[in-house]
């Protein structure tokens, strides 16, 4: 029994030589900040959905602020009209079809 | 806790950096992914790590007794080996095939006119243990066969509980993982920006397209058949095709891409399925690493393979399907989807000994289309709850009306989406990882913020489970 293991994992070209630790940090490290700027509606529904508690009850407020808080700044908009439009593609018939319309609203 | 949830999301970002930082010692990184792993599991239910660790320990000290007895008797070792395997068909048969068997049992009896109250009880499945008695299983035969040093019990433990293979694969086997454990894996540029595109990429087919399938068009037509049109039908069977390969090749390259990330390289296990040619060529491409586990470990090794001439090569063929139908879950109509699998394979076989040799072969489109058709009655009764449900599913294409209530242009959009990228270059993901490793780290994470970003207005709220844990 011959049993060789390919993986998605090999590129196709030698590896870089510098290392990626810090480098996969720094990606990630952006990726989360920018995430919660400009998802912060995210990890309120995250907050929210946990078991209820002081600790929970006082996330939620920092949460709930800091929502208000990018929703003023405007940095949450983006988000905002990309769930819109995807909304909108959902509701959407074929000519003739019961129309999607209120079908199934959006929670936001 | 589901990949595509902000749980994991957190989850996970506290082990990498647990993890990375404690990399000077590997004994220490080993034990930090062990309690991660246990803490992943233990989210379901905590009961059940304490199955997984006997699990490993039986897999450990029968590995252990069988590497013992290496000079001395053969078949000494062997009968180790089958009670260690044995042992393991025991956890699996008592959590996934009891209640099944007691039911059918009872049934057998009743019609023949033996009624008994048999002892059924409710046994809750444990998630993903198919996959890690499965494992277990060839790290015993692999020791048995001399192609594997038993490992030491941290090693086994870690091999069978590490987290992103262990509620729905890829069945990475121990000549795989094993190895890797032996030293501190280094995080280079190469596996970080694949593993980053692998993930992204799995976010966004069970996020996106298999979500949206499932609770738009499947779901809805699945539950109740008689009640929708033939063209919602056929289009929810479409619909299924692409959203069982969305969701589950999903959850492999999310797997494969969260081990790359904290240095490990798992195996492939999805090779764009659709567009294979034939049944053999789909089940290389299929799940690859049940395939090849039941290809190496039941069908060659168990029942032979072609070694005892062309009919046993075939009754083998469908036996091993059946078993790999039964593998799925205690249904028959698990049984019979694996039965249709394996029923074909062996028609392949026989027709490519057959065909005259002026006959031509089929044009690879129309294999194509033949094979995935094939999967696709296949997957009806993989889908559907009884037999009975899946038979007037295919009755309903024949005869309801042709005026749709479900099929959205979005759905199509999808269907044709999810058909559309196994016909993409198959290297195209690793293309793109070359490319991104050559971003500076703030660009790739504002790219990585803004795909994540994308998918999250597009996914439908909450996540249903992968189709995949309840096997």
């Amino acid at each position: 029994m011959r049993h060789h293991m390919s993986s998605p994992i090999d590129l196709l070209e030698p590896p870089l030589e510098e290392a990626g630790l810090g480098w996969s940090c720094g990606v990630i490290l952006i990726a989360s900040l920018f995430l919660l700027c400009a998802n912060g509606v995210s990890l309120r529904d995250w907050i929210d959905d946990q078991p209820p508690g002081p600790i929970q009850a006082r996330a939620a407020e920092l949460a709930d602020q800091w929502v208000d808080f990018t929703e003023a700044m405007g940095i949450g908009l983006p988000r905002k009209a990309l769930h819109a439009q995807w909304k909108h593609a959902e509701q959407a018939r074929f000519p003739g079809q019961a129309d999607g319309e209120g079908a199934e609203a959006s929670p936001e | 806790m589901l990949f595509p949830t902000l749980s994991f999301g957190l989850f996970f970002l506290l082990v990498f950096c647990i993890v990375w930082a404690a990399s000077g010692s590997n004994e220490w990184r080993k034990i930090l992914l062990l309690l991660a792993s246990w803490v992943f599991y233990g989210a379901w239910d905590w009961r059940f790590v304490a199955l997984l660790i006997a699990s490993a320990l039986l897999n450990w000290s029968a590995a252990a007794m069988i590497w013992l007895e290496r000079d001395g008797r053969a078949g000494r070792r062997k009968a180790i080996m089958i009670m260690g395997v044995f042992g393991n068909l025991v956890i699996l048969g008592f959590f996934k095939y009891y209640g099944f068997f007691v039911e059918q049992l009872g049934d057998l009896l009743r019609d023949v006119g033996f009624a008994r109250d048999l002892p059924l009880i409710q046994v809750v499945l444990p998630v993903g243990i198919s996959f890690f008695t499965f494992q277990g299983m060839s790290y015993l035969a692999d020791v048995h066969a001399g192609r594997l040093v038993p490992a030491r019990l941290l090693d086994v433990t870690l091999l069978m509980s590490f987290f992103p293979h262990l509620v729905a694969g890829p069945i990475v086997r121990g000549s795989d993982l094993l190895p890797q454990f032996q030293q501190s894996p280094r995080l280079t540029r190469d596996m970080a920006s694949i593993g980053l595109v692998l993930i992204l990429w799995g976010l966004f087919k069970k996020a996106v397209v298999a979500s949206e399938l499932s609770t738009g068009l499947v779901d809805p037509v699945f539950f109740d058949p008689a009640a929708h049109s033939r063209l919602d039908l056929v289009a929810a069977a479409y619909g299924y095709a692409v959203q069982i390969y969305c969701d589950f090749s999903a959850y492999s390259d999310m797997a494969i891409g969260i081990a790359a990330l904290l240095g490990y390289r798992f195996p492939l296990n999805f090779n764009q399925p659709y567009r294979a040619a034939s049944l053999q060529d789909f089940w290389r491409r299929w799940h690859i690493s049940l395939s090849s586990w039941l290809r190496d470990y039941l069908y060659i090794s168990a029942l032979g393979g072609n070694r005892q001439g062309f009919a046993r090569q075939c009754v083998n063929l469908l036996a091993t399907m059946l078993l790999g139908g039964l593998w799925h879950g205690a249904k028959w109509t698990f049984v019979i989807w694996g039965g249709l699998h394996g029923g074909v394979l062996a028609v392949e076989r026989i027709w490519d000994r057959i065909r005259p040799d002026w006959m031509p072969r089929l044009p690879r489109i129309l294999g194509i289309l033949i094979t995935f058709h094939i999967v696709l009655v296949g997957w009806l009764f993989f889908r559907a709850e009884t037999f009975d449900a899946a038979i007037a599913y295919l009755k309903g294409i024949g005869t309801a009306g042709a005026a749709s209530a479900v099929l959205t242009p979005l759905a199509c959009v999808l269907i044709l989406f999810g058909l559309a990228i196994h016909f993409t270059p198959v290297d195209l993901g690793q293309r793109l990882a070359l490319r991104l490793r050559l971003l500076p780290a703030w660009a790739l994470g504002l790219l990585v913020g803004v795909t994540v970003l994308i998918v999250d207005t597009m996914r439908f709220e909450g996540v249903a489970p992968f189709i995949y844990y309840q096997f």
